[in-house]
């Protein structure tokens, strides 16, 4: 198996840069579509983003891995969804951890249990009243193929917000600075920018 | 109280909302056995042997699925059962095998040009079946809410509570979901799953925790566990799309320019090309199965000549479904020519199509159908009372006896009766014309008529 850093340094890159913002999209070679967002200061993943595409066809929406969800202006032909007060979770990536928020959470932090999966990655988020359960999968272990451990998990409860911390592991953060290296050298397009020069 | 009689109300409306009588509601198949004979009265069809039987043979070659193409005309008087083989057929080849069925006359459009809505109903009767990871929910129902707004008009609030043995969540229902709950009679202890993209819910059972109210539940209810863990999961489930859907999906405009785009309207050929060709690919990879399906054209001789010769070239193509159709014409002008043709319908496409005739139905049953029909639509008939209307029936039409059950029936339960009598039907008969005599009444009065031509309306023209 390839690992992931020639896979994405042989994808066909597109970079925009805004402000200190560098959006970079990746078209990997088996198809996929990835855009991923980094501050330019601090070097971190602000937001990533997969295209996910059906069998039958048609444009294909976002999903967001990492970062604030996009609004959706979809009011008219919903079938069903949670109602906006039930729990979400949206991800960030800082430094040294990779964070999962859980809001709308109430309950006090003696009632949730995180545990770890070490085969297949992933993050069980239990509560003792049976409210909440969620099974979080770690993208980012799954591509090293690093296994997860469960000593590296730290959580605290704050504004009916669960915040979950996996301590990053050294192999990613090497992976990290060698791709941010990497998004560094691409040729950036101003936004503003156009491909040919209208007349 | 109030409160709940006014629910109850609103319950009852409901209810009658989804299940009106139609005109051939009482059918429920072809009435075949096994063999495919057609039984003398079965699943509400009545007499019509031959051409049921001819009906069987086409639905068994719509379930083999090798013949691309056909053409099928099921020609006879009005009133002589071709819609009700058309539906008997739809109802046998059940939910997956797509049925399309659209009147002759539904194609001329501002919008779109004939052969387009051709097209699109051809392609609306292919499915393909295909398999997609999508998000399905499932859990056991804690709670359906369900609100109208005051006024009674407006769209309704729906909000779900699902839970698994992990967790307990609220979804809100958009008004299509409302509907199918509805519909689907889900209540508080079912276990279900819908799909999230689809929208569609299947009933998985009841909950073992309430198995203790048993006695308020049918037999043949299914017990199961509730769910574990997430409610929400990614599943792999087979569904069936027809090529028209895919066609929409791929041809949709994107940014913000569907914000202006209301219907789709008509479809590049481009777009369609290039779909046929990935649906053989899938085929070929076994991704996918092509289901052709059926498209019925009732009242055919409405089509024009341009039609006729696209039906021509069209059922020529491989991807195309079994097309039947209906006329009452006999030898008549084809329309957009001054030719005339039998059915109304050219030669050479006449050449292609099987012709199944229906024939006019005797005095019995007549009789059977009538009595189909009152159980249907709800009222009890004296056996005299049958038997006039059943003469009623042979000296005028099918349909005009039919109308008479219904007013006959509301007649008798203004005046309190259980049952239907001969004094109701003559009631009836006397307050509502059939069409023979409503042309006597015109013949005889007509000079008290507005524009009224005299001796020439007897050499009207009636096409």
């Amino acid at each position: 198996m390839i690992d992931w850093l020639t896979i994405l340094k042989n994808a066909k890159k597109t970079c925009i840069q805004q402000g200190n913002l560098r959006k970079v999209h990746f078209l990997l070679p088996d198809g996929r579509e990835m855009v991923e967002e980094y501050n330019m200061e601090t070097g971190v993943v602000t937001r990533r983003a997969w295209k996910v595409k059906t069998n039958v066809g048609g444009e294909g929406e976002w999903h967001i891995e990492v970062g604030d969800p996009e609004p959706t202006f979809k009011t008219e032909d919903i079938l069903i969804k949670e109602n906006s007060s039930q729990p979400f979770v949206s991800r960030r990536i800082t430094r040294k951890n990779l964070e999962w928020r859980i809001r709308n959470l109430p309950y006090s932090i003696d009632v949730y249990s995180v545990t770890v999966d070490p085969e297949s990655r992933h993050l069980i988020v239990r509560t003792s009243n049976r409210k909440y359960f969620k099974i979080l999968n770690i993208p980012e272990l799954e591509r090293l193929n690093l296994l997860a451990e469960q000593n590296r998990i730290q959580m605290f409860h704050k504004f009916n917000t669960l915040v979950i911390n996996y301590e990053k592991p050294k192999q990613l953060i090497d992976f990290e600075k060698a791709l941010f290296d990497e998004v560094k050298t691409i040729k950036a397009c101003k936004e503003g920018d156009m491909d040919c020069k209208p007349s | 109280m109030a409160v709940s009689a006014a629910a109850k109300v609103q319950e009852v409306r409901e209810i009658t909302r989804i299940e009106r009588i139609g005109a051939h509601s009482h059918i429920r198949g072809l009435g075949l056995d096994d063999s495919l004979e057609a039984r003398h009265v079965s699943q509400g069809m009545v007499g019509q042997v031959a051409a049921r039987r001819a009906a069987g043979i086409v639905l068994q070659m719509v379930r083999d699925g090798r013949i691309a193409g056909r053409a099928v005309l099921l020609a006879g008087q009005p009133g002589t059962g071709k819609t009700a083989i058309a539906t008997g057929l739809a109802q046998a080849l059940g939910h997956d095998t797509p049925f399309t069925s659209m009147a002759g006359s539904e194609i001329y459009s501002l919008e779109m040009s004939k052969t387009e809505a051709l097209i699109q109903a051809i392609r609306k009767s292919i499915g393909v079946r295909i398999k997609e990871e999508s998000e399905i929910i499932e859990g056991e129902v804690v709670e359906v809410q369900i609100e109208r707004p005051a006024s009674g008009v407006g769209t309704k609030v729906g909000k779900l509570i699902l839970k698994s043995t992990d967790m307990e969540t609220v979804y809100d229902l958009g008004g299509k979901m409302i509907d199918s709950i509805l519909k689907e009679k889900v209540q508080s202890g079912d276990v279900i799953t819908i799909d999230k993209a689809t929208g569609k819910i299947s009933r998985l059972g009841r909950s073992f925790t309430r198995a203790r109210d048993y006695d308020a539940t049918g037999q043949q209810t299914r017990f199961v566990q509730c769910p574990e863990g997430e409610l929400q999961k990614r599943k792999e489930v087979v569904h069936t799309v027809t090529l028209h859907e895919i066609d929409v999906i791929n041809s949709r405009t994107h940014g913000f320019l569907a914000l202006f785009s209301g219907d789709t309207g008509e479809i590049k050929p481009e777009v369609r090309e290039q779909i046929n060709g990935k649906v053989a690919e899938w085929r070929e990879e076994g991704k996918a199965e092509i289901i052709p399906g059926v498209l019925f054209i009732d009242e055919v001789h409405m089509l024009d000549i341009e039609c006729f010769s696209y039906l021509n070239r069209a059922l020529e193509n491989e991807m195309s479904p079994i097309v039947i159709m209906a006329t009452n014409r006999g030898i008549t002008r084809i329309r957009g020519t001054n030719y005339q043709s039998p059915h109304g319908i050219p030669l050479d496409l006449l050449d292609r199509m099987i012709i199944v005739p229906t024939v006019p139905y005797d005095e019995k049953e007549l009789k059977e159908i009538l009595s189909i029909r009152c159980e249907e639509e709800d009222v009890q008939l004296e056996d005299k009372a049958l038997e006039i209307l059943t003469k009623i029936c042979t000296e005028t039409s099918l349909r005009y006896a039919i109308q008479l059950i219904t007013t006959a029936g509301l007649i008798a339960r203004k005046r309190k009766a259980p049952e239907v009598g001969i004094e109701d039907v003559k009631k009836a008969y006397m307050l509502f014309y059939d069409e023979s005599r409503s042309i006597q009444y015109l013949t005889d009065y007509q000079k008290q008529f507005m524009f009224d031509h005299g001796d020439d309306a007897a050499s009207m023209d009636t096409t």
